[in-house]
């Protein structure tokens, strides 16, 4: 066990090495860069190259990556060439808003798609395990940027209930406000994502139910639910546990739009604005913290996979 | 002589608050400052669309910082009206003298800045003198034929290599802020001026809070604070708005008045504006550089669909809109004329076109897609390549290589750019160039004027590139607020009048 998770250990941290170069070198193929945005349209090409110079943007590139690769040894991510501000602050600040966002959501959508999805595994075949199937399907593929505006349309514009776009400037010191501020756009990623949840849920239950030690429990007295929720679902929960690995991307993904759509001052709405200020050494510091906490999901859920799979820990 | 006490400068302020009112889409009277009993702790919030990337007002480049710091956070020995007129403000009162050659202003006494330091006239002369002679400053260089900079007691005293007619205006800009000497206030997060509001707070992504200065040294704000939240998508805007979360949203799309004005919380108004939807040419290179080809281009759009498409702002025919010097109806130089075009390309050998426009992904797809169609009847392919700001910068601006690009100029009198062969309009007629420097040279206002209009005939009729429409402003603003400018508001929006309602 401790063997295999060193293995993975360095796995984890080989990936990162791996990502910060791919990280510095894709944002480098971008056009146009920061001294210019700094500079304007009534600068002169004297004032342009200044500004580079101390931005430090005329130095070769692979000193820069150095600089940047030592810099995060040291634990420092970087700073802003805008402002100024370390890197590691601003997405503390924005990850208030992120973070619940993301758990509030992958909680929506884990109360969506556990019922719904053994619910519709259960009722296969009748016509309300057939409507809930559909209804999965049809949601998934509902876009978050619609689904996010009918939601603002009724809650907030006709309701009145919640908020509309925005964040309460005094964060989580109005825990209700914020809260608020969170539903919509947690229930807009929560629902969608839910309804793909739901799918493995559904056909991981249908799995289980097939499974020999289900019908042998079944034999032995207990009826199908029973067999199923006592022997069936810690086998399902393993590979929802997976797919949950893989979600986090996605309610990464969907933030990134919802917090364009309601005007939320997360992660995802810095990183497009950064990327469009190129504000190069921000982005950078800031997708390696993503695909940081991306891998370490990863890593986690393979080590809990260890844990809670018998067969798994034996194999070894 | 120019010569203009503050008296004048109330009656014109009057005088552009009548204007104001005549410019409303609404046509029920909106409620003025006397009419609504103003509540002194309110909090005011503004939805602007462009953050500014940091907040240095003497090094980043962005009418975004301009909008909202200038006249509310920093101020200058004059200042400028939405209207475009020159008052006084750090100074009572100001002169020219008749050669153009000296500028002599009165400084007020008892101005603090906002870390309670008093402004003093070494102050003037060390802002004034830092941004003429630290060229990676913006505007350094509208500041480079001040010769001398000096101060005698509250009198400060300009002197001139040669008379420039755009000083004065120029000053009203990030040329003539005053800032306080020594101070080391972190400029690209924090701000230190002597207007009307401080800089309570700028969360990143967010908003940007101004709270009343309780020092000011005019008529202090009659809110506690302004709050610019910063949202560039429309539709959420309007969402927000009718949720009650925005007392007035900027840079409106005029396509939803009707939407935002339904439940009567809302009245939109069109503001004038120096806003010019620019359609540059690549003149260096072919087919282009024909002047046939350029006009046939121009004739061959339809300003009128394009204005009636964007339900705001007017047709603009040449380089000068309506608000700045220099402005005279063009629209006989290239009218619109799809047969006229046709033949001209003809005649230039220039049938079966393909053109490619670049322009910034942030303006829309209404122009362009106006443009492809007008442009396909005369026979020219137009493919529309929508880039983010940054690589429109890198690729039309700094290296010149483009085609066509459209570009909504905000700046007010920018006509410079015209006679600038280096810029990316890659414009460079002599005559032009000329009559630009006699009119910055010019020493009385009607003389100056006359001048750009002039050139800017030369240039309209050269074909440098065509001008799509004329913006307005478009502000939607709650019936709770009164005082808030609509003229103008994406290059300066000055908060320091708005009153929001008790009730």
């Amino acid at each position: 066990m401790i063997r295999y998770a060193l293995t993975r250990l360095a796995l984890l941290l080989l990936g990162l090495f791996v990502a910060s170069a791919l990280i510095f070198l894709t944002l480098r193929v971008l056009p146009g860069d920061v001294a210019q945005l700094i500079a304007g349209v009534n600068a002169t090409p004297e004032q342009l190259a200044a500004i580079r110079e101390r931005l430090g943007l005329d130095q070769p590139l692979l000193a820069q990556y150095a600089a940047w690769l030592g810099g995060i040894m040291t634990g420092d991510l970087g700073s802003s060439q805008l402002t100024g501000t370390p890197v590691i602050d601003e997405l503390l600040q924005k990850a208030e808003v992120t973070i619940p966002l993301g758990l509030m959501a992958l909680t929506i959508a884990l109360l969506v798609a556990l019922p719904f999805g053994v619910l519709s595994a259960v009722r296969r075949g009748r016509p309300d395990g057939t409507a809930l199937s559909v209804g999965a399907q049809t949601l998934a593929a509902v876009p978050v940027v619609w689904a996010g505006m009918m939601l603002v349309i009724v809650f907030a514009v006709w309701l009145g209930w919640l908020p509309a776009q925005g964040f309460p400037r005094d964060g989580w010191d109005e825990p209700g406000a914020a809260l608020r501020a969170l539903l919509l756009p947690a229930i807009t990623i929560g629902v969608i994502e839910g309804a793909m949840l739901m799918r493995f849920v559904r056909s991981a239950t249908l799995q289980a139910v097939g499974q020999d030690y289900v019908r042998t429990a079944a034999a032995k007295g207990l009826t199908r639910t029973q067999a199923l929720l006592r022997h069936g679902l810690p086998n399902v929960g393993l590979s929802i546990i997976t797919v949950l690995g893989l979600q986090v991307a996605g309610i990464i993904v969907g933030a990134v739009v919802i917090e364009q759509l309601f005007g939320l001052p997360g992660i995802g709405r810095m990183l497009v604005e950064d990327v469009g200020n190129r504000d190069l050494p921000k982005v950078q510091g800031e997708l390696l913290a993503l695909t940081g906490f991306v891998l370490i999901v990863g890593f986690v859920v393979d080590l809990a996979h260890r844990v809670m799979d018998p067969r798994q820990r034996e194999a070894e | 002589m120019l010569r203009r006490p503050t008296l004048a400068a109330a009656a014109l302020l009057a005088a552009g608050a009548l204007l104001l009112s005549g410019c409303t889409g609404n046509p029920e009277p909106e409620p003025t400052a006397t009419e609504i009993t103003p509540d002194p702790n309110a909090s005011v919030d503004i939805r602007l669309v462009l953050e500014p990337g940091n907040l240095d007002i003497r090094e980043t480049a962005g009418a975004a910082l301009d909008q909202i710091l200038i006249d509310n956070i920093y101020q200058g020995l004059v200042a400028r009206t939405p209207e475009q007129d020159i008052v006084p403000s750090l100074a009572s009162d100001y002169e020219v003298s008749p050669d153009g050659l000296t500028y002599t202003f009165t400084l007020r006494e008892g101005v603090l800045f906002h870390d309670g330091e008093e402004l003093t006239p070494d102050d003037v002369v060390w802002s004034l003198e830092q941004v003429r002679d630290t060229e990676t400053f913006r505007d350094s260089a509208r500041l480079a034929k001040v010769d001398s900079i000096t101060a005698d007691g509250q009198t400060i005293t300009l002197t001139l290599s040669e008379p420039d007619s755009t000083l004065l205006w120029n000053l009203t800009g990030r040329a003539g802020l005053i800032l306080e000497e020594g101070d080391k206030t972190d400029r690209k997060t924090d701000a230190n001026g002597t207007g009307p509001f401080t800089l309570e707070s700028w969360k990143q992504g967010d908003s940007i809070t101004f709270a009343r200065n309780e020092d000011y040294w005019g008529d202090k704000p009659q809110v506690a604070e302004v709050v610019f939240s910063y949202l560039p998508d429309n539709q959420a805007a309007l969402t927000g708005a009718l949720a009650g979360e925005f007392d007035a949203l900027t840079g409106f799309d005029a396509n939803l008045t009707e939407q935002i004005e339904a439940n009567g919380d809302f009245a939109v108004s069109l503001g004038a504006s120096t806003d010019k939807g620019t359609l540059a040419f690549n003149s260096t290179k072919a087919p282009l550089d024909d002047p046939r080809v350029r006009q046939a281009i121009r004739q061959a759009i339809d300003k009128e669909s394009i204005v009636t498409a964007l339900g705001a702002g007017q047709t603009q025919y040449g380089p000068i809109p309506e608000l700045d010097p220099g402005y005279e109806d063009l629209s006989d130089v290239a009218p619109y004329d799809p047969e006229a075009a046709r033949a001209l390309l003809a005649e230039a050998g220039a049938e079966n076109l393909s053109l490619t426009l670049t322009l910034y992904s942030g303006y829309g797809t209404t122009v362009s897609q106006i443009l492809v169609s007008n442009l396909n009847d005369v026979g020219i392919t137009l493919k529309v390549d929508a880039v983010e700001f940054p690589t429109w910068l890198n690729d039309v601006y700094i290296n010149q290589d483009y085609d066509l690009s459209f570009v909504l100029h905000t700046e007010a009198r920018d006509f410079e750019n015209w006679a600038n062969p280096d810029y990316y309009f890659t414009y460079d007629n002599p005559e032009v160039q000329r009559l630009y420097a006699e009119s910055v040279a010019a020493t009385d206002e009607a003389t100056a004027a006359d001048l750009l209009a002039q050139a800017a005939r030369i240039v309209s009729e050269d074909h440098a590139a065509d001008w799509l429409y004329n913006g307005a402003s478009v502000v939607a603003v709650s019936t709770d607020i009164a005082g808030l400018p609509t003229v103008n508001v994406n290059e300066r929006l000055s908060v320091a009048e708005v009153v929001k309602s008790a009730e």
